[in-house]
């Protein structure tokens, strides 16, 4: 386990890098935390939205003393903000409140020997599926699909079956290698 | 748009200022929980290639912060 609380004096301090490298160690716990709510809020919208939070509010964060509190301080926010918005949109029960602990110990780093076998995946991709998804992740989130779609010259259901095709054939060519993508 | 090509929408970063992608609300609960999982693996595949570990969500939620003119 990863002890991503390296990173609080920095952020306190405004580095918005600092954060960054934070959310590279904690994204996929928090996100892990909001498996419950996948049917029932947005999870990707839930999440952004209390990462921002997290960054907003972390000035006047106190520790407990135990390692990666901010990560537990991100997942109350983002399970608060999940069952804030079960209640906003829908009259049935939010999903039991109760947190898998453990989670929070699988705080990870980046791993540079996955990032080498990747990269190496993804030059095998056919052209138009690295297209798609070359210009997805330089975009990061800014615009729309069809957006995205209209830049390439691609239909916008030719423009994500490229993309699906690529994210396959990447976990395909991992698969072979011993790495499962999940 | 089939069921496939909207979960794939909603397994992006993208997500309009007021909140959820709408693709979300044309797909039940079960092609919801697999927008999740797509999403979960694409972000792992995404942070491994940048060269800073981080995934499209960590950059669009950077974007908003950078975009801020104050905490």
């Amino acid at each position: 386990m990863t002890d991503l609380d390296v990173h609080l004096a920095a952020i306190v301090a405004g580095d918005a890098d600092a954060f960054g490298r934070w959310m590279a160690g904690s994204e996929r716990v928090v996100r892990e935390s909001l498996r419950s709510f996948a049917a029932v809020v947005d999870v990707e919208a839930v999440l952004q939205e209390s990462l921002l939070r997290v960054w907003q509010v972390a000035p006047r964060f106190e520790r407990d003393g135990r390692p990666n509190g901010l990560l537990r301080f991100a997942i109350r926010i983002a399970r608060n903000l999940a069952v804030s918005e079960v209640r906003r949109t829908r009259s049935e029960p939010a999903p039991p409140e109760d947190l898998d602990e453990t989670l929070v110990e699988h705080a990870r780093e980046p791993d540079p020997l996955l990032r080498a076998a990747i990269l190496e995946c993804r030059d095998k991709l056919p052209p138009k599926p690295r297209q798609a998804l070359d210009h997805r992740l330089a975009d990061a989130g800014a615009h729309d699909d069809a957006d995205l779609a209209e830049a390439l010259g691609m239909r916008l259901n030719t423009f994500l079956q490229n993309f699906t095709r690529a994210r396959q054939l990447l976990a395909d060519c991992l698969k072979k290698r011993g790495i499962e993508v999940s | 748009m089939n069921e496939d090509e909207l979960i794939e929408q909603v397994a992006g970063a993208y997500r309009p200022r007021d909140g959820y992608h709408k693709a979300w609300h044309d797909l039940d609960a079960e092609a919801r929980r697999r927008a999740y999982e797509v999403a979960l693996a694409s972000r792992s595949l995404e942070a491994a290639l940048d060269t800073e570990g981080l995934s499209t969500t960590a950059r669009a939620v950077l974007a908003r912060i950078t975009n801020q003119t104050s905490r």
